[in-house]
């Protein structure tokens, strides 16, 4: 019996060739965004199971959250926070924009401000 | 997601892996019903046309039909993610199964129950098994992890639900439903005393068939030792009552006529011809006379234009079934012939699927299973 051994781990990928669709780059891509697609789900769900159980036990009412009023300083912290969010996601997207600054230098090249 | 009924030996999913669960699901239903049908679209009103003006002609079948669709944006896209769709099945179910192991092999050892188990370490995987692993089953069928092991059962037994969407209904007992309200209609009053059922996986037909005749004695092969340990676990959690044992259904130990029908359920797809033709042999010589041969299985090519045709064999090429190709083509009524069935006495019927309301598999609802019947 596994009891007072170590935790078994099954085996997570599928023995065989995988096929490419795009390229092994985009096919990647891809794959990650489902999986982010499933954890949001997840998350949302989880979420919606917090949001229940608080009613049932009268910690608040589902409708407190819709009529939510905004005070100045939290809409501040969110809106830092949703910058640093979009920020990190997009970071692959800002390391080439840097890249392409250094070699730029003194190059002319145009980018946004 | 219809919600699957639980046993007592299911490896129940807790708050976020059962989310996780129904969200593949419920995305692999949105890829059937809405993303699927754009195929069509895409091949007739640009695929189609593009061939037909460089070659003067249309594809003459589904291999031609191959070279160019996979060459379609929009085939691709859809075909990227119904693979990333069956990857995450097992993923999502992979977590409650290997964190409810120990607890899960503890049940199966105490669970009281009809039928027995039969383990046979000298059995070997068939080389069409270990060569990839079959629908993308990281471990397949056969992989033991741990001693008793019996992980890959119950891996199976939910991912084969998310897999047909619910479609082979809440006890996933689908195709013995389907094999048994089949056979009861062309055999009314037979008597059957002994049945066995090839390549039975998790029992999830043959258990069935045990709990609706009560009065015959049912045996199981398989080739996958976990798989067989969860059957057997499982039928005794149902009620139902099989003998299971780890064999190869090309040979077996049982002596000549031992039985009156033998069935399989979406076996042949999973083995070569050579093997096929073994296991149509073995059949022969196992029935009594008068006995039935049953196998069901997936679509051959046999009146598929050649998009359906090449749309079928999606599995194939991108899901580790490099077997059902073979079938696909195969002359059964000869195989038959040549295992000694005479074929007058050997059919090929069409049978339609027996899905419970508003459930489809796939997202063909005219799907019927090809039942390869003879009589000895
Ligand atoms: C798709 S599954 C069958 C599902 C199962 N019959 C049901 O109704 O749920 C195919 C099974 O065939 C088994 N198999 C393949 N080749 C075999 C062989 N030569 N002898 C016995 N079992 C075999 C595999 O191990 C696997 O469990």
């Amino acid at each position: 019996m596994a009891d007072d051994k170590k935790p078994v781990k099954l085996p997570r990928t599928a023995k065989g060739k995988k096929p490419i669709y795009f390229d092994s780059t985009t096919d990647k891509l891809l794959s990650m965004v489902l999986t982010l697609m499933g954890e949001l789900s997840v998350m949302r769900d989880r979420l919606d199971t917090v949001e229940r159980l608080a009613e049932k036990k009268g910690v608040f009412k589902l409708d407190d959250i819709e009529n939510y009023e905004l005070s100045e300083d939290v809409n501040k912290i969110r809106g830092e926070r949703r910058a640093a969010y979009i920020a990190r996601v997009l970071k692959s997207v800002q390391d080439e924009l840097d890249a392409l600054q250094q070699q730029g230098d003194g190059m002319n090249v145009d980018l946004p401000q | 997601m219809i919600p699957q009924n639980m046993h007592s030996m299911f490896a129940r999913p807790n708050h976020d892996e059962a989310s996780r669960q129904n969200f593949v699901n419920d995305f692999r239903v949105h890829l059937a019903s809405k993303v699927f049908p754009g195929t069509f679209p895409a091949y007739f009103s640009r695929v189609l046309p593009a061939f037909i003006k460089t070659q003067g002609r249309e594809p003459k079948d589904r291999h031609e039909v191959r070279k160019v669709m996979t060459k379609d944006p929009y085939y691709q896209l859809w075909s990227a993610m119904q693979r990333s769709s069956q990857e995450m099945i097992w993923d999502s179910v992979i977590d409650s199964v290997e964190r409810q192991l120990p607890d899960l092999l503890k049940k199966a050892k105490d669970l009281k129950g009809k039928g027995s188990l039969t383990i046979n370490p000298d059995v070997k995987v068939p080389k069409y098994h270990d060569a990839a692993d079959i629908h993308l089953q990281p471990g397949a069928y056969h992989t033991d992890t741990t001693e008793d092991d019996l992980a890959a059962g119950a891996v199976y037994d939910r991912g084969t639900y998310i897999y047909s969407m619910g479609g082979l209904g809440k006890e996933n007992d689908g195709l013995g439903r389907i094999t048994r309200e089949f056979f009861r209609r062309q055999f009314p009053d037979k008597k059957i005393e002994r049945v066995l059922d090839m390549g039975c996986t998790i029992g999830g037909s043959v258990t069935y068939w045990s709990t609706k005749e009560p009065g015959t004695e049912f045996h199981a092969i398989d080739v996958g030792a976990p798989c067989l340990r969860y059957g057997h676990a499982r039928a005794k959690a149902v009620g139902g009552n099989v003998h299971f044992s780890q064999q190869n259904a090309e040979k077996t130990n049982f002596p000549d006529a031992s039985f009156d029908l033998i069935t399989s359920h979406i076996l042949l797809h999973e083995t070569s011809v050579q093997a096929i033709d073994s296991i149509f042999k073995e059949c022969y010589r196992l029935l009594k006379p008068g006995g039935v041969m049953l196998h069901l299985d997936l679509p051959q090519v046999f009146g598929q234009n050649p998009l359906e045709g090449f749309l079928w064999e999606w599995e194939i090429y991108n899901n580790n079934e490099h077997f059902y190709g073979q079938l696909r083509e195969l002359d059964t009524a000869s195989v038959a012939a040549k295992a000694g069935f005479d074929p007058a006495k050997f059919k090929i019927h069409q049978v339609a699927s027996t899905w419970e309301d508003g459930q489809t598999p796939y997202s063909n609802e005219n799907f019927t299973f090809p039942v390869y019947l003879a009589v000895k």
